[in-house]
């Protein structure tokens, strides 16, 4: 059984209608990725699944339980981390504090200083710092900060809003290495929701193509590279 | 703000504590020792210095720690005083008033925060105006014990009026020390650290896990029960109490400044702008009778502009200056 299922999700924002007929799936332990342009819909998609958006119509079931109705702070505590795009940290808060508050969704709060450690242990350069306010980071710093607070919740699934955004190259790779190996040592589920195709379908083993609120094309990343009409109208490739 | 928040971190980070536990200290002894030695005038002037600690730390728990800008706070000053003035013309004794009106006014921030918390930035602050005034109108429609629109008079005192204005002062006093405690606590409580969350993004403080709108329905609770208790002490030191003073809207606007000049969300802020703007307010008025709002405003403009984030920030901003030039020489 998936992890995560969505079904015809639909959703509007007053008249206009910003997903149409949205279905995919996540398996348990899998890395899947949705990209799409500027205005697909992405951003919605993650929200609905977070519970910030209602949708029209649709289901969206987490580990075989409908979670529609399901407000955002109890979908967090079953195990849906959102590290959201723009990295959104608590400006007034330290590094510290922040991937403590993390650690408040998680099912179990004993573990919360090993569980900081261990955050520690993949962004060794946030040791130094987390004792600073987060809104004085480096993008990459917050971007470190925000992941590691996403897991500090102990989610079983990850939900990466534009993670490169705003990151120079080095500072990508070091993090999408990280995300691998959350994902092959944690067993953490990641759904990469990127504009950077490219980058998206080399960490993940799967894709979706959404555009203007539907999902056009899906399968494995190594397939998608290869097609056509993705290398044309997202890698700039002929 | 962040540049605010981060010189306060550096001030409590550094050696200043001492420096500010002694200065609260010295602050504490000779407020209270003060009574002894001056003129009931100034008795006054300090008790209602006192009171706005309070109303202003109470705003501080709303809008300084949470981020939600509850212009009409003084409704629960208003709610407080009736609480306590309608239970002690039933009978019942001081203590009990003073009990009812903090547990009147954290419950009815407790019922109307569920609906209203849920509107956001300026839509939440003209509702809190809009409480304000229905109190006035409800308060006048209930009539009966609450005296409706004629008013209503507290049972007064055995005591003398000396000893009875010393106690209140005291009363105040000691309602300020535990305000300012209580933002202290709050600050460190998972509970302080949700709100501080919320301020800085209420969407992601949602989807890490928080139930903001608990969070927030809990701080305005808070924030409504140290506001009732000014109120309640404040009518039994007035005896008379109308709809037009207790819910006067001028109490939560001088609250607010109070909070703006002094500091937001930090825990001495709120203190420094309440006397700094009460006595300074006394001052220009014994001095200047006849343009002394007018100077105040502009004071208060000039603290505006010299110190947008509250004299506590910009106190600290200075100490750091100074101590990164010592260094240098």
């Amino acid at each position: 059984m998936s992890l995560l299922s969505v079904e015809q999700l639909a959703v509007s924002y007053g008249d206009s209608r910003v997903l149409v007929d949205v279905g995919f799936t996540l398996q348990q332990g899998e890395i899947v990725a949705l990209v799409g342009a500027n205005g697909a819909g992405k951003t919605t998609l993650l929200r609905t699944l977070t519970g910030l958006v209602s949708p029209r119509s649709g289901s969206i079931t987490f580990d075989g339980q409908p979670i529609l109705t399901v407000p955002p702070y109890e979908r967090a505590r079953l195990g849906l981390a959102m590290v959201p795009e723009g990295r959104r940290l608590f400006q007034g808060l330290t590094v510290r504090q922040n991937l403590e508050l993390g650690s408040r969704a998680a099912p179990d709060t004993s573990h919360k200083t090993e569980d900081i450690d261990f955050v520690f242990e993949l962004f060794p350069e946030l040791v130094r710092l987390q004792n600073r306010l987060s809104g004085l980071l480096s993008g990459g710093e917050q971007q470190m900060c925000a992941i590691g607070r996403a897991l500090t919740a102990r989610p079983r699934m990850l939900l990466i809003d534009e993670m490169s955004l705003g990151l120079a190259p080095v500072v990508v790779e070091r993090i999408a290495g990280v995300i691998r190996t959350i994902n092959r040592d944690r067993g953490i589920s990641i759904l990469l929701v990127e504009q950077d195709v490219g980058l998206a379908l080399e960490i993940a083993a799967r894709g979706y193509v959404l555009d203007t609120g539907r999902i056009i094309i899906d399968g494995p990343s190594s397939e998608l590279l290869l097609r056509d009409d993705i290398r044309a109208a997202y890698l700039g490739l002929q | 703000m962040s540049e605010a928040a981060v010189l306060e971190q550096g001030a409590k980070a550094s050696t200043m504590r001492p420096l500010v536990w002694a200065a609260v200290a010295i602050g504490l002894l000779v407020l209270c020792a003060a009574p002894l030695g001056i003129s009931s005038y100034w008795l006054r002037v300090l008790t209602t210095v006192l009171m706005y600690v309070i109303v202003t730390q109470g705003l501080n728990v709303i809008v300084g720690i949470t981020g939600y800008h509850a212009f009409g706070n003084g409704v629960f000053f208003g709610i407080g005083a009736y609480a306590c003035g309608t239970a002690m013309v039933a009978g019942l004794p001081f203590v009990a008033g003073i009990a009812l009106a903090i547990v009147m006014s954290a419950v009815c921030a407790f019922i109307l925060g569920w609906p209203i918390l849920r509107l956001k930035g300026h839509y939440f602050a003209i509702a809190t105006v809009a409480l304000n005034l229905a109190a006035v109108q409800i308060i006048i429609q209930i009539g009966g014990i609450t005296g409706g629109a004629q008013g209503l008079a507290l049972p007064l005192s055995d005591w003398d009026p000396k000893p009875l204005y010393i106690a209140l002062y005291y009363l105040m006093l000691g309602g300020a020390v535990a305000s300012t405690a209580i933002v202290a606590i709050l600050l460190k409580r998972p509970l302080g650290f949700a709100l501080r969350a919320i301020r800085d993004s209420e969407r992601a403080a949602a989807v890490m896990g928080i139930n903001t709108t608990k969070a927030k329905v809990y701080a305005w609770a808070i924030s409504a029960g140290l506001t009732g208790f000014a109120g309640g002490v404040w009518a039994y030191w007035i005896t008379f109490i109308e709809p037009s003073s207790a819910f006067d809207p001028a109490v939560g606007v001088k609250a607010y400044i109070m909070l703006i000049i002094g500091g937001m969300g930090s825990i001495l802020g709120p203190v420094i702008g309440a006397f700094v703007l009460e006595i300074v307010s006394t001052l220009v008025w014994s001095g200047f009778l006849k343009a002394h709002q007018l100077i105040l405003g502009l004071l208060i403009v000039v603290v505006c502009i010299v110190a947008p984030n509250g004299i506590i920030n910009a106190f600290a901003r200075l100490v750091r200056s100074v101590r990164r030039n010592d260094g240098a020489a």
